[in-house]
């Protein structure tokens, strides 16, 4: 493993952040009870106003409190749907690579049509006809998300399948469950995650697209709360530019690391930097 | 060739499948919902038979599927207009902004994508790297918002909302074209620092041609994966010019979509998303086929 670059440590310290900060407001929230509540009095001020370090939004809740729910329910929600998306599409791509030809091909074909399915289309589609809550925004977005990690499992387990430990091991009679599980999944493991880094913040920009575009399934929302906060842009800018920064700062955090990652891990890379 | 259109049909098929049975299957009476709790039994009855909802699944089906291919694609519940006139008549704005975005986030990408290529390492090179990472990360109903604030409001450059004058388009573009350019130089400039490392660039040098001459050839065989990306990113535009009308006020496919779902006007909205699904792989298809016409490697294997 290479050394990692600065941009990587840079976006894997702006990634623990908001981690921590998600942490934080979530003991916040559950001992101290600091949950942003409507108060229509206090609408609309501007930062450092009666006490509210960042101001308020369109319904008098405090902005700070506002953008920490929005980092934990981001951070949640991307992480189990980027996770299930990625066990779906390992187990996929391994039998892409290694099960028999007819259900491969089956699953082959699914992979390759929603791969070039257009994806927000489609969730928007989905969310606006069901109505439903986050569970089906999760399910949506796993049953789009998968082929991506399929694919590149796939291609991993066809590298893997031919290499000398994996023959060997298959020779002394490993069963097919352990040969996937213990002796080839550790080694398609590294290519996997940097997909998922970089899918985390792909399921943020769709989740707060959807609820940008009044679809979405939770009130911190940073969509919703950017969808609200465009028709006050004259009264109430602080509003547009804080949720955009902090959007912008786990966006940003997250791609870095992924790139640094991907740059540091993949054997091909040619360092082209 | 005819594979790649096979591929677009299957999936086009897919797609409207998709859509018919979302509206089918989804949880609760959609008739209910859209009326609303007080009607009247003898009125949901009589609006399910203008949808055709009480015919059975499979006939009702047959007849979407017949319908699709004779372009009538029912009529809006909202205000009772064919579905496809409504889209044309919305289609014009959208394709204009996704054409012209396209067009001149290709130029820039290609300009900026060699230039930080060429003087990869410098200053030059890390600046748009920079500038790239950081546009990518403001998505598209952030940055818009942004640059009102920034063009509009603080330093009154530019008009927004009415769209009377071309200066109006300025920003939506800007919206557009920042985004996109970023994902196209990183790949310009990975893909022309790929390429200008094979074996054949240094006979092209041996034989004393200009290096203007090489860069252009080197551009030409990152062509397909340029392209290719660009086809993968197309749903992407299409959504992104979607929002960014709504946010603009642009009468243009997004805000229909918008309006409709707000309306619950399911007849419109599942065309709609049949629509831009055909548009998206009419491009994909034209993509395959356009590259397998700049690369004959591509089409042999």
């Amino acid at each position: 493993m290479k050394q990692l670059s600065f941009e990587t440590k840079f976006g894997a310290s702006l990634c623990s952040l908001y981690v921590l900060w998600g942490v934080v407001y979530l003991f916040n929230a559950y001992f101290n009870n600091f949950i942003p509540t409507i108060n229509i009095e206090k609408e609309l001020l501007d930062p450092l106003q009666e006490g509210y370090l960042l101001g308020t939004d369109i319904y008098g809740r405090s902005m700070l409190g506002m953008l920490s729910a929005g980092v934990l329910h981001s951070l949640v929600f991307a992480i189990v749907t980027a996770s299930s998306s990625a066990i779906i599409g390992v187990c996929a791509g391994g039998i892409m690579a290694l099960g028999r030809s007819k259900i491969a091909t089956l699953i082959e074909g699914i992979a390759n049509s929603i791969y070039i399915f257009p994806t927000v289309l489609i969730a928007i589609m989905i969310m606006s006809l069901w109505e439903g809550g986050i569970l089906t925004l999760w399910v949506t977005l796993v049953g789009v998300g998968w082929p991506g990690y399929a694919r590149i499992a796939r291609g991993e387990f066809l590298r893997i399948k031919t290499m000398p430990y994996v023959e060997s091991a298959r020779a002394i009679g490993v069963s097919p469950f352990r040969l996937f599980f213990k002796t080839m999944l550790p080694a398609v493991m590294p290519v996997i995650i940097v997909q998922l880094v970089l899918g985390l913040s792909g399921v943020i920009m769709s989740e707060s697209t959807l609820g940008f575009l009044g679809l979405g399934t939770s009130e911190y929302s940073w969509g919703e709360l950017l969808a609200m906060a465009k028709d006050v842009i004259l009264e109430a800018p602080h509003i547009v530019v804080l949720t955009s920064l902090t959007m912008a700062g786990i966006i940003l955090g997250l791609n870095l690391l992924g790139d640094g990652l991907r740059d540091a891990l993949d054997p091909r890379s040619t360092g082209v930097k | 060739m005819i594979q790649s259109i096979v591929k677009g049909l299957i999936t086009a098929w897919f797609v409207a499948s998709a859509a018919f049975f979302c509206l089918r299957l989804s949880p609760g009476d959609p008739v209910e919902r859209i009326l609303g709790a007080q009607a009247r039994p003898e009125q949901i009855e009589s609006f399910r038979q203008k949808l055709g909802l009480d015919l059975s699944l499979p006939k009702q089906y047959q007849s979407f599927i017949i319908g699709l291919v004779k372009l009538d694609w029912g009529r809006s519940l909202f205000k009772d207009k064919d579905v496809l006139e409504m889209i044309g008549e919305s289609l014009v704005p959208t394709a204009t902004l996704a054409i012209i975005s396209i067009f001149f986030s290709f130029l820039f990408a290609s300009f900026l994508g060699t230039y930080s290529a060429l003087l990869r390492g410098g200053w030059q090179d890390h600046l748009i790297r920079l500038f790239c990472l950081g546009s990518l990360s403001f998505p598209i109903f952030s940055l818009a918002p942004i640059l009102i604030i920034i063009f509009a409001i603080k330093l009154g450059w530019l008009p927004v909302s009415e769209l009377t004058t071309p200066l109006h388009y300025v920003l939506p573009l800007i919206t557009l074209i920042l985004p996109l350019t970023s994902v196209l130089t990183r790949v310009v400039r990975n893909q022309f620092l790929e390429s200008s490392g094979e074996p054949w660039i240094a006979v092209l040098k041996a034989k004393g041609m200009g290096s203007f001459d090489i860069h252009l050839r080197v551009y030409k065989v990152c062509m397909p994966t340029i392209l290719n990306l660009v086809s993968m990113q197309l749903s992407v535009i299409l959504a992104g010019a979607m929002i960014t009308e709504t946010i603009f006020d642009i009468p243009g496919l997004g805000k229909l979509l918008l309006t409709a779902i707000e309306n619950r006007d399911y007849p419109l909205v599942q065309g709609l998303i049949i629509y831009t699904s055909l548009i998206y792989l009419v491009l994909y298809v034209f993509t395959d086929i356009a590259n397998s016409k700049i690369d004959p490697r591509l089409a042999q294997s």
